[in-house]
């Protein structure tokens, strides 16, 4: 075999096999030369935590820094009437506010590409516009306002309203609405079954016993150990397409259902179809926040009645919590709930709809 | 059809109309069963607020007392209740909303922050009663970090309050080995292990005598190699006619102990001078070399070598 030019091939790897480890070095020495400096290690004092008056200044610095950036804020020129994202979670329009001009700049008409259409949703089609459908802005706020008064009357009458919203920005949309609306959130998958197996699923969520004015009533916490899961009286869905088998719960429970429906989804699956684009996150906050607004004057008005003394619901049967323990010598008993819907689940009239054609006839 | 008046205005004409005539018939008929005792009439004057004759009953009182000892429904404790695990939800909504409240104050570094033990997925498990999946767990832990790199200056009671319940029983990070000193007899003692073999070494000043196994150096290590090995650490510090050592080892080969009184000896000769570490550091004697030897497998020849290949 010849060889050539060795080194020049195998220099580098020569280089590296050259390096020892650290560990390695000691055999190559028989004497050491370094003079170890042993110096006496400073006595170290454990950290403590920073005096008080270093604690001011940061503090003093951090409100000084935090005033001048607000102050800086404000100079230059306002831009008026501008988006703002976080405004639809700090102060959600009412139903009241719901306007065509609102409906068009949070992009509810956009549908989509005609391709990918449903024909159920042909009604609620205003046109094509460059290959894609546009929902009638119209017919969006009218079956919306519709949805509010549902939302609205449930409150009222003291449902459990279940705000369903699983796509990636949902979360926060979603929260918001159940908090004004007093109501429910999922905003992360939904566990099949927890309708039709609620046993399981939810049977080891906490429940608890609340009187008129929804304050707990504590001594009756311990009857809710044996409980069958609840069930809400309303869910409001801001993406049916995703959430067939909560839908086909609620269907087979009796649950009246709230759905965003695109011009791609199955505006048979839920019970109130809101005809809106649900791919844009502004245009599901606009919804949201309506019904999330619509919810909280349904609980205002329920507290309003409590406050005067009558329920607007028909009241829990104490016999079924097992108050009269003496009373009843069979312990055994029953002790589920009746649980009515609290609202009939008759569809509401169809809403009306104001034709602009017939107007200019 | 156009009305010289508004509907409204004809509206309020005739109620003002109805009423008033009325009223008018009322008190007509009044003043007419009254007409004949002329004292009383004087008494029936009319006043503003005349009392009715047949009063409205007026509504049952209301026995607020009752209404809030009545149960009147039952719903779920948390708002997540449908997510059926409602508690972690909740402490992920509580722990994000306290992040977005206090986004604005000054961070530190993540090297910087206090060390935290925050618990460990079995044990939150355990602290909310759900089975939270890992990722999850991760997620949370990880705004757990942000909320403590804020400045320890500036934390405010609630961030502070909220970390606490996080944090696992006991302060794993605050429990530290007392460090070893030299006893009353001037002996530092230190372990060590390397393969299979593990040394104590017993270190005192003297004048460089080496006692292994109650043996000399030469005698238990007859390599040189080994020799230089097991002393190391008092030769890189040009200690070896400083101090006496006086090593017991056990297990293993020659290899094996060699090395693993290197270790121990370098510990012992930390507690005298704990201002060699570096030196120590980096001539490799205080570094613990952990490699075992890997066990032998069933269907292997060894730890991982395969039978060979055969064709039947």
């Amino acid at each position: 075999m010849i060889v050539r030019q060795l080194c020049a091939r195998q220099s580098r790897q020569l280089l590296a096999v050259n390096r020892q480890t650290r560990t390695l070095t000691r055999f190559y020495s028989t004497e050491t030369t370094v003079q170890t400096p042993v110096t006496a290690r400073p006595a170290t004092e454990p950290p403590r935590a920073a005096p008080i008056s270093v604690r001011r200044d940061a503090k003093e610095a951090w409100k000084k820094r935090e005033a001048q950036k607000q102050k800086f804020h404000q100079l230059g020129s306002e831009v008026a009437d501008s988006y703002q994202p976080e405004e639809l979670i700090r102060n959600p329009p009412k139903p009241s506010d719901i306007t065509l001009e609102l409906l068009l700049a949070s992009q509810t008409h956009l549908g989509h590409s005609t391709s990918r259409w449903n024909p159920q949703n042909s009604r609620y089609i205003f046109g094509i516009r460059e290959g894609v459908h546009i929902i009638s802005l119209d017919v969006t706020a009218a079956y919306l306002r519709r949805a509010a008064k549902v939302v609205e009357e449930v409150a009222a009458r003291g449902g459990l309203i279940l705000f369903v919203g699983t796509r990636k920005g949902h979360k926060r949309y979603v929260v918001r609405a159940a908090e004004l609306a007093k109501g429910y959130h999922i905003f992360e998958r939904w566990i099949p079954g927890s309708l039709t197996n609620g046993h399981q699923i939810l049977g080891h969520c906490e429940t608890k016993v609340v009187n008129g004015m929804d304050q707990e009533i504590p001594d009756l916490k311990e009857t809710q150990s044996e409980r069958s899961a609840l069930k809400p009286d309303l869910v409001v869905c801001m993406n049916p397409l995703e959430n067939v088998v909560l839908l086909h719960e609620c269907g087979l429970n009796n649950v009246p259902t709230i759905g965003v429906i695109d011009t791609d989804a199955d505006a048979t699956r839920v019970t109130y179809p809101i005809p809106s684009n649900d791919d844009s996150l502004r245009s599901v906050g606009v919804i949201a926040g309506v019904l999330g607004r619509a919810g909280e004057a349904g609980q205002l008005r329920r507290m309003e009645a409590a406050r005067s003394g009558h329920l607007t619901y028909p009241a829990l049967n104490p016999e079924d919590l097992k108050i009269e323990k003496n009373v009843s010598d069979d312990p055994k008993i029953a002790n589920t709930v009746s649980e009515e819907p609290k609202i009939a689940n008759a569809v509401l009239e169809e809403p009306k709809v104001a034709s602009t054609v017939s107007d200019e006839k | 059809m156009a009305s010289p008046t508004p509907n409204c205005m004809r509206h309020a004409m005739l109620s003002f109309r109805q009423s008033t005539s009325s009223s008018l018939r009322s008190t007509l008929l009044r003043r007419s069963s009254h007409l004949s005792s002329p004292i009383l009439l004087r008494s029936t004057r009319g006043y503003a607020t005349t009392a009715d004759p047949d009063p409205v009953p007026a509504a049952s009182e209301i026995d607020f007392e009752q209404f809030t000892v009545q149960p009147a429904r039952v719903i779920p404790a948390s708002p997540a209740y449908f997510s059926g695990s409602p508690k972690f939800i909740d402490h992920l909504l509580n722990l994000e909303s306290i992040c977005a409240r206090y986004a604005s104050l000054p961070t530190v570094a993540p090297g910087d922050a206090p060390r935290m033990a925050w618990f460990k997925l079995a044990q939150f498990r355990d602290f909310v009663g759900e089975s939270v999946p890992t990722k999850k767990y991760k997620n949370l832990v990880k705004i757990l970090h942000r909320l403590n790199r804020i400045d320890q200056a500036m934390v405010p009671m609630e961030v502070r309050d909220t970390l606490k319940t996080f944090l696992r029983p006991g302060n794993p990070y605050g429990l530290k080995p007392a460090p070893a000193t030299v006893d009353d007899m001037g002996r530092a003692r230190g372990r060590g292990k390397r393969k299979t073999s593990s040394a104590v070494v017993h270190l005192v000043e003297g004048e460089g005598d080496v006692l292994i196994n109650g043996k000399t150096l030469v005698d238990a290590f007859p390599r040189l190699h080994d020799r230089e090995s097991a002393t190391w650490p008092l030769r890189c510090t040009s200690r070896l006619d400083k101090y006496n050592v006086w090593a017991n080892v056990r297990g293993g080969g020659v290899t094996g102990q060699a090395e693993a009184v290197t270790l121990a000896l370098a510990r012992a000769l930390l507690v005298h001078e704990p201002a060699l570490k570096p030196l120590l550091r980096k001539a490799g004697a205080i570094t613990v070399d952990a490699r075992r030897v890997e066990r032998k497998k069933p269907g292997h020849v060894k730890a991982r070598k395969m039978p060979a290949w055969v064709k039947r």
